[in-house]
């Protein structure tokens, strides 16, 4: 199985802070894997090193064949034409429309005509399992569950290979977040996609994930399908795995400081 | 058999095979379209989908199959599919099911009068906003009488000084320059009569009843109404306005209170700071180029000078402060949640309240002929 993802000895300080002190794993084609770890304990920042927006320290970053921060500019242009990213509060143009906002990528690196875009955009928006009436409303008439969906329905805009996704499921009741969890794997199921999210919510490990990756004092503390990670007797991982109540469906308060930090 | 690039169509035994030869992706989609779109498609019988000799599938490539079929009275279920591997065939299955709910019929586009009226209905739509937030006001302000104690005096102050120690430079440079440019060009004329210390009266009328408060008013319409739109609209982005409210405090307490008192002192203060430098502008040139000096100059204007004309000048100054805070913070309020409108009503600040400035200069123009 091809790697699409390799991750290898990352190392990021922050504000004058360790935050990562050697990171690394990988993602094969067609996976689903989930980065989880305490608030604050760098999902985000390894997530947004990962495709290109924030440099680590040192460390190597590979993604669909490319060494991402090796690449001259507008080579990481077009690596980034390659890869679909859902930023956790959807980051959804405010002033565009659902159907503007999927159209946006589409109107920036091809050549289509409108008519055809149109096209595209309305297929985008039923992949995202929203109802076509919604192309014409603005992000802030949308639900929170509606605006993800708008999210994820742009980032499939130009037929990525990869998804990154932070914390899909944050915000969202737990019926429309086990809807989304079903729609994330129908679609890199169905598309063939690759996907790397991080998450607090213990159903999306369960129900959805191929493989875990815990993220624990600047390092990977364990990796493997959720069901061995799960009996692993570490500390942190045993109070995440028991706390089921005080974990589901928590937002992520960066460095709010509930979490244990390393 | 006809052959057209990224696919042939073949006739057989039962109906028809649809054979997709190319690289069926979003990066050929033009071009696929326009094969689509150049070719006969056979009046009916049944068509089978053939994926053995496909180079590359995607959702994009697929719609643009499925809805040229269709458009050419092709239903997608009595399509039969042979050839494809399993990972298309889940991708046809996704798309294929997502496609089939029927199109919505796209928004009717707008013609010129129909524009025309939303823009008419949409001003006169804010009329009741506007009416609300000048009762509010009042409501707060007549609170405040009654419970000076609950007036935000930190947070007025603060903008006191934004509002006015903060525009004191540009207010000197401004008013000075104009003063000099003013001085300069009425000296080259009175030079010819040999009238030159008549420049004393007309410069120190027109600063003192025109220039200094309308100058003041449009700085101060470009920097602080402008900030107070600013600021009051993104706090609506965010919702702190809400959290205001929530906590059971009044945001027009907490924010416009405060504001529209500020700029209410801070303006007069300004324009008569404002009247002294532009003054002095002048009185630079006419010791410079008319050889008056500053003490003929200044003796001169303690008689040619009213005290009225100075105080008709700074009265203007609270009805210039008042209408610009007004405006601007119902532009603060009236931000909708996102990012274009906090732009879109921060200009919309400036515009009206420089029209306003121009209006209420006019009325007092009018009402006080004898000045
Ligand atoms: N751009 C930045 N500059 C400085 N510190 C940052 C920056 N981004 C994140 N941090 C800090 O790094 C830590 C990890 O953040 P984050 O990756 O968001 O954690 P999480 O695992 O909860 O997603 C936090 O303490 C945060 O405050
Ligand atoms: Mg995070």
């Amino acid at each position: 199985m091809s790697t699409v993802l390799e991750v290898a000895a990352i190392r990021t300080v922050l504000a004058g802070q360790r935050l990562h002190d050697g990171v690394g794993f990988k993602v094969n084609k067609g996976e689903v894997v989930a980065l989880i770890g305490g608030s604050g304990t760098g999902k985000t920042v390894l997530l947004r090193e990962c495709i290109g927006l924030l440099r680590p320290e040192s460390g190597q970053v590979r993604l669909l064949g490319e060494s991402v921060w090796d690449l001259p500019p507008d080579g990481l242009d077009a690596l980034r034409r390659r890869f679909g990213v859902l930023f956790q509060e959807g980051a959804l143009f405010s002033s565009l429309s659902v159907a503007e906002n999927v159209d946006a990528p589409l109107r920036e690196h091809t050549r289509l005509s409108q008519a055809l875009r149109d096209e595209v955009v309305d297929l985008k928006i039923r992949l995202a399992g929203l109802p076509p009436e919604a192309a014409g409303k603005r992000p802030a008439e949308l639900s929170g569950g509606m605006k993800k969906r708008a999210a994820l329905a742009r980032a499939l805009a130009l037929e990525p290979e990869m998804l990154f996704l932070d914390e899909p499921t944050s915000g969202l009741d737990p019926i429309s977040a086990r809807a989304f969890d079903n729609l994330l794997r129908t679609l890199c199921d169905s598309l063939g996609l690759t996907a790397l999210l991080t998450t607090h919510d213990l159903d999306t490990l369960w129900g959805m994930v191929d493989r875990v990756v815990v993220l624990h004092g600047g390092r990977v503390i364990a990796d493997g399908p959720v069901a061995e990670v799960a009996r692993i007797d570490h500390e942190w991982i045993r109070s995440y795995f028991t706390a089921h109540v005080a974990a589901r469906g928590t937002a992520d308060g960066n460095g709010s400081g509930n979490g244990i930090r390393g | 058999m006809t052959e057209a690039g990224p696919f042939a169509l073949d006739r057989t035994a039962t109906g028809w095979t649809l054979r997709l030869l190319g690289d069926w992706r979003l990066a050929n989609l033009a071009a696929l379209d326009a094969a689509l779109a150049g070719h006969a498609w056979p009046e009916a019988g049944p068509l089978c989908l053939d994926g053995s000799a496909l180079i590359g599938l995607d959702s994009a490539g697929l719609m643009l199959i499925h809805n040229r079929l269709r458009a050419a009275g092709v239903a997608w279920p009595a399509v039969e599919l042979s050839g494809f591997d399993a990972d298309h065939l889940a991708l046809i299955r996704l798309v294929t099911d997502r496609l089939a709910a029927p199109a919505p019929t796209p928004p009717a586009r707008f013609g010129f009068l129909a524009r025309l009226g939303e823009r008419v209905s949409g001003a006169a739509a804010e009329l009741p906003g506007m009416l609300a937030l000048l009762g509010q006001i009042s409501e707060g302000l007549l609170g405040l009488l009654r419970r000076p104690a609950g007036f935000r005096m930190r947070e007025f102050f603060v903008q006191l000084q934004s509002v006015g120690l903060g525009a004191l430079p540009i207010v000197a440079m401004m008013t000075f320059l104009i003063g000099v440019v003013f001085a300069y060009l009425l000296g080259i004329q009175i030079e010819k009569y040999g009238a030159n210390i008549f420049i004393v009266d007309g410069v120190s009328l027109a600063i003192a009843r025109e220039l200094s408060p309308m100058l003041v008013a449009v700085l101060v319409a470009g920097r602080s109404g402008a900030a107070f739109t600013a600021q009051i609209g993104a706090m609506k982005v965010t919702e702190e306005i809400d959290a205001i409210a929530t906590l059971g405090l009044s945001p027009i307490k907490v924010l416009v209170l405060p504001r529209l008192l500020a700029i209410v002192v801070a303006m007069p203060l300004l324009s008569f700071f404002g009247d002294l430098m532009g003054v002095l502008g002048a009185a630079t040139v006419a010791a410079s180029q008319l050889d008056i000096t500053l003490h003929t100059f200044f003796t001169r204007m303690r008689d040619v000078l009213p005290l009225d004309t100075v105080t008709y000048g700074l009265s203007k100054a609270p009805a210039f402060a008042v209408a610009i805070a007004f405006i601007a913070c119902r532009n603060g309020f009236a931000v909708s949640r996102d990012a274009r409108s906090v732009g879109e009503r921060t200009t919309a600040t400036v515009v009206t309240s420089l029209m306003a400035v121009i209006l209420i200069n006019a009325l007092y123009a009018i009402l006080n002929p004898a000045l």
